[in-house]
């Protein structure tokens, strides 16, 4: 008796508290955001972009009269992840200390994978940006992003290859990388519905600096065009290698090319290519107004697609929110799976596994400058 | 067959640059018998005062290499110094204090170039406009035998300069009794200054070779550059001149060699213990002196 007694006050204790906490989250309409990208080492740019674009949307969103409005942890700032797996987790768990209810990042596949299994545990809303490998959604129904996944990425490189006439492919990868896996084995898979043949596949890692004894087999193994899916520190390095063993094909990368510094190099950017998210040229009034408001408060140095990808992800929690009736994680979930969402990296769909079905853009360069060259439409 | 020339090409210019970096180690160490784990980053220092200077010169209508005075200036004034506020309190600490006290100032420097310059990757101007020519269908860029070039000259002037010269006597005679030295009249904290100036001029000369191959200069560019050029020193035997320069173009032969026709994922390890091997058989390096301890 006395044990049904204490079982039963503990009962009502418990959804007392568990209806002051839901009263709690329902009554205000702030949807407190944890956001996580690198903002120090060789991709620091993509963080400095994030954080800008965050800082614009919050601001646009909290003066406007939309029902929910968004408040950053961490003091407003970017938790680092260093695009290391080890420091995301210390990013992530230390914004988990702060009780968020959606958390947004990041932006690279290796240190995202670590976060989204966090997440899914903690049963955390998890809207991963550039992160495009495919497995990170697949861990748990709370995980999300706004970007495409590595497959298609590959699949789209491969077919432009062959619209451009190229037919011998060869491929630098970096082993040490989820996203660079993810993009070969795409482009491998792809390549002969295409009618293309991988002559050479060299390995590297994230931290080489020197590219030539790749470059001279790929040059080697008679290849006309180089697929080289790694970011952005190595890219001047290795289109310079490249070009320097006598390539002169074309040399293609995916989004982790935005950014790339090509100051010294202009004519080795020749007849280079990636598939990105957005592009800033895009003629779509959505992009124009997110560039030119972007531009004028912080430049375009750090103008790219990751910023692109941040700022829309500040939306679609708001719409999420909107969606779901809530500003509490649950609904925020709710109202994210599903969602139809049109911003500046294109109209996104979000598939049953929370990924992206949106248009890919493929760039070249001019001069050094990126030049958009086209827009890809998603296959039905 | 063109593959192997170029390899062998791209490797000798990899391993001279690795060469330039060691000696700076080996001048350090055969003097000190310390291990100056901040001399990579005395590198990534020259490299950024290379990313500064470099357009300054252009501008000013003068040859880009020239650059590297400046950058020969800056390294010297960063090595003195750094002898002078970090190592210098510490030398008769033992070595544990010594090697700690150089890995400390490791990390100093890149965290101070991470304030200073900021965690983007800076690419460098253009610094030598040089031809390339064909050999047996090898494309050999010229920059390349400069920087094979630059690496023997200063191997032989720095031989020379220890054999030959008063100074050089007065290195040698440091490290085989401070002491005595002492005695004898030569200035061991003037010897070990001097000594550090050099280290770090080269380092100057270092980066305005790598920069010139791989124009890239990151925070953290010194690190892992610094543990190839410290292999390389050690492999030749440390402390031995001439030993750096063929350390270096070993450890850059195998490098690229492996890559190219073993596993290319692999090329670390191998040189990891290929070091091993060498110092099994022979603990001083391959030109190292083997002497027994003295009783």
């Amino acid at each position: 008796m006395k044990k049904k007694m204490v079982s039963a006050m503990l009962v009502f204790a418990m959804t007392v508290s568990l209806g002051a906490m839901t009263a709690g989250a329902e009554e205000d309409q702030v949807i407190r955001v944890g956001a996580v990208c690198a903002m120090t080492g060789g991709s620091a740019v993509y963080g400095e972009g994030a954080q800008n674009a965050i800082d614009m949307a919050v601001e646009e969103i909290n003066a406007s009269d939309a029902e929910y409005k968004i408040e950053i942890i961490n003091g407003g700032k970017v938790a680092d992840d260093a695009k290391d797996a080890k420091q995301a987790v210390n990013a992530y768990n230390s914004l988990m200390a702060e009780e968020p209810e959606a958390i947004v990042g990041s932006f690279f596949s290796s240190v995202t994978l670590p976060m989204a299994e966090l997440a899914a545990d903690d049963n955390m809303l998890l809207l991963a940006t550039g992160a495009t490998n495919y497995q990170v959604t697949q861990i748990g129904p709370t995980i999300f992003r706004n970007c495409f996944i590595d497959p298609y990425q590959g699949k789209m490189a491969a077919a432009f290859a062959k619209d451009q006439g190229y037919t011998k492919a060869a491929i630098i990868y970096a082993k040490d990388d989820d996203y660079s896996n993810g993009l070969k084995d795409a482009f491998v898979e792809s390549a002969e519905a295409n009618g293309i043949e991988v002559v050479y596949v060299g390995e590297c890692t994230t931290t080489d600096t020197d590219f030539t004894a790749q470059a001279t087999q790929a040059v080697g193994s008679d290849a006309d065009f180089v697929f080289y899916p790694c970011f952005l520190d190595t890219v001047p390095l290795l289109v310079q290698q490249v070009r320097d063993a006598g390539f002169e094909g074309a040399i293609m990368g995916g989004d982790g090319w935005d950014g790339a510094d090509t100051t010294g190099l202009e004519d080795y950017f020749e007849n280079c290519y990636f598939t990105n998210h957005y592009s800033s040229e895009d003629t779509a009034p959505a992009v124009q107004e997110f560039v030119s408001k972007y531009t004028e408060k912080y430049g375009s140095d750090s103008l790219n697609a990751c910023a692109a990808l941040y700022y829309d992800a500040m939306y679609m929690l708001e719409e999420a929110a909107v969606n779901g009736g809530g500003s509490d994680t649950a609904s925020l979930v709710k109202g994210m799976t599903g969602m139809k969402f049109s911003g500046v990296a294109g109209d996104i769909y979000l598939d049953e596994n929370g990924d992206a079905i949106k248009p890919v853009v493929v760039n070249t360069y001019e001069d050094g400058q990126i030049k958009w060259l086209k827009t890809i439409a998603p296959e039905e | 067959m063109s593959i192997l020339i170029q390899s062998i090409v791209n490797g000798l210019n990899q391993g001279a640059i690795y060469a330039l970096i060691a000696l700076g180690y080996t001048m350090v160490y055969g003097i000190l018998r310390m291990i100056n784990f901040a001399h990579g980053d005395f590198i990534m220092v020259g490299a950024y005062t290379m990313f500064y200077t470099v357009p300054l010169m252009v501008s000013y209508g003068m040859p880009a290499w020239l650059a590297v005075v400046a950058a020969v200036a800056v390294c010297t004034a960063v090595g003195v110094l750094v002898e002078r506020i970090a190592y210098k309190p510490v030398r008769n600490s033992g070595s544990i204090s010594a090697l700690i006290t150089a890995l400390a100032m490791s990390l100093f420097l890149e965290n101070l170039a991470m304030v200073l310059f900021g965690g983007n990757p800076k690419t460098v101007t253009k610094i030598f406009d040089l031809p390339m020519i064909e050999v047996f269908g090898a494309k050999i860029q010229m920059k390349y035998l400069l920087t094979l070039g630059i690496g023997l000259a200063i191997m032989v002037a720095l031989t020379l300069f220890v054999r030959m010269t008063k100074l050089g006597k007065a290195m040698r005679a440091v490290p085989q009794d401070r002491e005595a030295a002492t005695i004898v009249g030569i200035n061991v904290d003037r010897i070990i200054t001097i000594t550090f100036a050099i280290g770090s001029a080269l380092a100057a000369v270092a980066a305005m070779m790598y920069v010139s191959t791989y124009p890239r200069c990151t925070t953290d560019m010194g690190s892992m550059m610094g543990i190839k050029a410290f292999i390389a020193a050690v492999l030749g035997g440390i402390g031995v001149i001439p030993g750096a320069m063929l350390g270096g173009i070993i450890v850059g032969l195998i490098e690229i060699l492996v890559k190219v026709y073993l596993a290319p994922g692999w090329y670390e390890a191998i040189t990891y213990g290929i070091l091993i091997v060498v110092l099994l058989i022979k603990p001083s390096g391959i030109l190292g002196k083997n002497t027994g301890e003295k009783v």
